[in-house]
């Protein structure tokens, strides 16, 4: 089975992306990181022959996350160093 | 026409793997953007080929959603740098 390769190209894809959304302080390319795990979760779901787990993986991950989480950032601050006070989440809202 | 799919997927991986350096590396959004596209386009003609080498009709079902719903987020995204999100 030579699609074990796949498996495991696309598994270390993810985990760096996932690295990745973890350590950016940009949340903008953090929430596009986050696209970037589902895309490849789906087709990992693909892969191991689940396709209707993929197919809701790609309904929930890249439409409802990506939209809510944009408009998320766009009602607060952009940045992660921007927060007044990361205790108090409502000194982040505009 | 196994060794036509061997290189299929050799050329996916190699341009997912250089859509990823463009992802880690690009400066501005626009860059992490249209990586993100082109990382969906490429994952979805994969799927497409994974449903040809498989047999199952139905993983083209998952094709067609993942293209339709991942323009709608590279458009949000696009809408939210504009500024008129």
């Amino acid at each position: 089975m030579t699609y074990i390769i796949l498996i495991f190209f696309l598994l270390v894809l993810m985990v760096g992306a996932a690295i990745y959304s973890i350590v950016q302080k940009d949340l903008l390319y953090a929430v596009i990181a986050t696209g970037v795990i589902s895309l490849i979760l789906s087709a990992i779901f693909l892969l191991l022959q689940a396709p209707d787990v993929a197919l809701t993986e790609a309904a929930i991950g890249v439409a409802l996350t990506t939209i809510i989480f944009i408009i998320t950032i766009r009602n607060t601050v952009r940045h992660e160093d921007d927060f007044k006070d990361r205790n108090d989440l409502k000194s982040a809202i505009k | 026409m196994t060794y036509i799919i061997y290189i299929a997927l050799f050329f996916m991986i190699a341009g997912l793997t250089m859509s990823a350096f463009r992802f880690v590396k690009g400066p501005t959004a626009g860059d992490r953007t249209v990586a993100l596209d082109t990382l969906t386009i490429i994952t979805v003609a994969a799927m497409v080929l994974l449903s040809y080498v498989f047999q199952r009709i139905i993983y083209l079902d998952v094709a067609l959603v993942y293209a339709v719903l991942g323009f709608i987020g590279v458009i949000v995204i696009a809408r939210y740098l504009e500024g008129a999100l």
